[in-house]
């Protein structure tokens, strides 16, 4: 009886010992979204794959901006040991919720906006990191020049309440307008008006350029039914929205995106690098793709170095 | 798991639970005071959260910045009384009306971006999620207690003024009002703006508490304003009877509303079933009156019923 008893309080102080040093690490992602969902999921199996004890308190604001406070000052009050912001609005709830745990960000645009900083050096200085999911712009204007080089008038469609995708649009106008084309900007506010912005702008446009919208995102197939038979084709700036209504893009995967990220909170939790000297990153590598069922219908030719989306 | 964990995070609940409830007490005046569903409180929240974030960012004092929250929330509202009243549109479709123009007014406010930091890093702002836990005066929770009980006190006056009675009389009998000689369309703005000029105040200090304002961050305010009515009201409608007392209610009705919402947090559920547990919070909240009157009077009073 005695022996058992102590086998069993070795085996309790064995599973609090356990339990007090596994790490854990609070993930707050805005949104369900396909992307966002493969940047946690790589964010987990690149520091699964490294730190097979931690643990992850994964929770979604479902949409809802106020919600991700609650759900980083929960975080906060756990003393989690690293939190993973996943888009714009849990990045600022963190940074807001605590100055001390480190925060990496994954499928932030521009972190300089994100945390409104004037000046940028590549790194925050406070307690946050992490991947940025900016799509080479420049490298999707050039794209829209070798595939629609007669095109004159380039129709950009956008959600109103992205931050990011209103960065995006600003940017690759620069570089369309360079290169000679019209650009018009076409945003709109939710699913409601998206067939009618995107009716005006079929109307309007030989090119459709759609940026990393979440929204349009969501909305692919209300999109897809607009200007397919309109004949206009759309260059996208993911292949989430290229899968659904567009013809080719230049893209990032999300999900090494996140493994990128899930790399950088393994240096901090095992090799204890500081988080605020870390160089924010880029999208390990760019694929060309194509949509081929679109480019079939629209009667395209694609160039030989663009790979089919599956 | 550990029940610590619940109590450790319970202090940022109850500071987001009072500015809803700053935010609920806007909503209590309309919806119960005016008898008026306004939703425009959807649009009028990030209104003042991006008001105050653009004037605190280009260097105005927060206090001024919030005082300018509200008085913007105060021209939303006094859109949706003229929509009302000048217009003749039902009110509910004219708070509907002047929430949809805020998105287009909000993203102007903001200079055509969706997303505003204003990080407690960078500007000296006066409530921070960063000091929920802090055992100092720097804790939101005071100042925002002392905000919650001023607007009440103010209230409280406010509604024993001439003014204040006649509003109260035209929400509880608009043609009795009239006939007493009250310019019930007069009092209907008024309601209305003093309900989203409040509502403005608590997206000033919610904009503050999470460290940024985004264009999408109202959505569904109604909602939590309307549950933390609901639950003040169950709650304590038995021991408050006092004007100022409902109004506390209220705002205690939001921190019961954020606990919930903690506690859902706690017990590890998926959040993908957040917005379905939240309704049937406040579904529970509803049905729990009706049912103590169905099943649980006694039986001489149910033949009356």
């Amino acid at each position: 009886m005695k022996k058992f008893a102590t086998i069993a309080l070795t085996l309790a102080m064995a599973a609090t010992a356990a339990c007090a040093s596994a790490t854990t690490v609070g993930i707050c992602q805005l949104v369900q979204h396909e992307a966002l969902d493969a940047a946690t999921q790589g964010f987990k199996d690149a520091l699964t794959e490294k730190m097979p004890d931690v643990k992850f308190d994964e929770q979604n604001a479902a949409g809802d901006a106020a919600t991700c406070v609650t759900i980083t000052s929960k975080f906060a009050a756990d003393g989690v040991d690293l939190i993973l912001a996943n888009a714009t609005a849990p990045l600022q709830a963190a940074v807001s919720a605590t100055g001390d745990i480190p925060i990496l960000g994954t499928s932030i645009t521009d972190y300089a906006t994100a945390l409104g900083m004037k000046e940028w050096n590549g790194t925050t200085g406070i307690n946050v990191s992490g991947t940025s999911d900016l799509a080479p712009l420049d490298g999707q204007a050039a794209m829209i020049q070798e595939l629609f080089p007669d095109a004159k008038n380039v129709g950009l469609i956008y959600c109103s309440a992205e931050a990011n995708s209103i960065y995006q649009i600003t940017v690759i106008k620069g570089y369309l307008e360079e290169m000679g084309y019209t650009c018009t900007e076409f945003a709109f506010t939710d699913s409601n008006d998206v067939a009618s912005v995107t009716q005006s702008a079929a109307d309007a446009s030989d090119v459709i350029y759609i940026p990393t919208d979440n929204t349009a995102a969501a909305y692919t197939e209300t999109i897809a039914n607009v200007v397919i038979p309109a004949k206009v084709p759309v260059v996208a700036g993911e292949e989430g929205i290229c899968k659904g209504c567009g013809v080719a893009t230049l893209t990032i995967s999300y999900y090494d995106l996140g493994y990128k990220t899930g790399e950088m909170a393994y240096d901090i939790l095992a090799n204890g690098a500081d988080v605020g000297t870390m160089e924010v990153a880029s999208a390990p590598n760019f694929t060309k793709k194509y949509n081929a069922a679109n480019v079939e219908a629209l009667g395209l030719t694609i160039p030989a170095d663009y790979v089919a989306i599956e | 798991m550990e029940i610590a964990k619940l109590f450790n995070a319970l202090p940022s609940a109850v500071s987001q639970g009072v500015i809803w409830g700053i935010m609920a007490i806007g909503v209590y005046i309309t919806y119960r005071i005016l008898d008026v569903a306004d939703l425009t409180v959807d649009g009028s929240i990030a209104t003042g959260g991006a008001v105050a974030a653009v004037l605190i960012i280009g260097g105005c004092n927060v206090w001024v910045a919030m005082i300018a929250a509200f008085l913007v929330g105060m021209l939303a509202g006094l859109a949706t009384g003229l929509f009302h009243t000048f217009m003749g549109i039902p009110a509910i479709l004219a708070g509907i009306l002047t929430q949809l123009s805020l998105y287009s007014i909000n993203l102007r406010i903001l200079g055509g971006k969706a997303n505003m930091a204003v990080s407690v890093n960078n500007y000296p702002l006066i409530v921070s999620a960063r000091n929920a836990r802090a055992m100092s005066l720097s804790n939101p929770f005071i100042i925002l207690a002392a905000l919650a009980v001023a607007v009440i006190a103010l209230l409280y006056w406010f509604f024993g003024t001439e003014r204040g009675c006649s509003l109260r009389a035209t929400g509880a009998n608009a043609n009795m009002a009239r006939a007493q000689g009250i310019n019930t369309n007069a009092d209907k703005v008024l309601g209305l703006m003093l309900s989203n000029g409040l509502v403005s105040f608590s997206g000033a200090l919610l904009a503050q508490y999470q460290g940024f304002v985004d264009v999408g961050m109202g959505r569904g305010a109604i909602v939590i304003g309307l549950a933390a009515v609901i639950i003040g009201e169950v709650a304590f409608s038995k021991i408050f009877h006092n004007f100022a007392l409902k109004l506390l209610a209220v705002v205690i009705g939001a921190i019961l509303y954020y606990i919930v919402i903690q506690v859902v947090l706690w017990l590890g559920l998926n959040t993908n079933d957040l917005k379905m547990l939240q309704a049937l919070v406040v579904a529970m909240f509803l049905a729990v009156p009706y049912w103590k009157n169905r099943y649980f009077k006694k039986k001489g009073d149910a033949n009356h019923g």
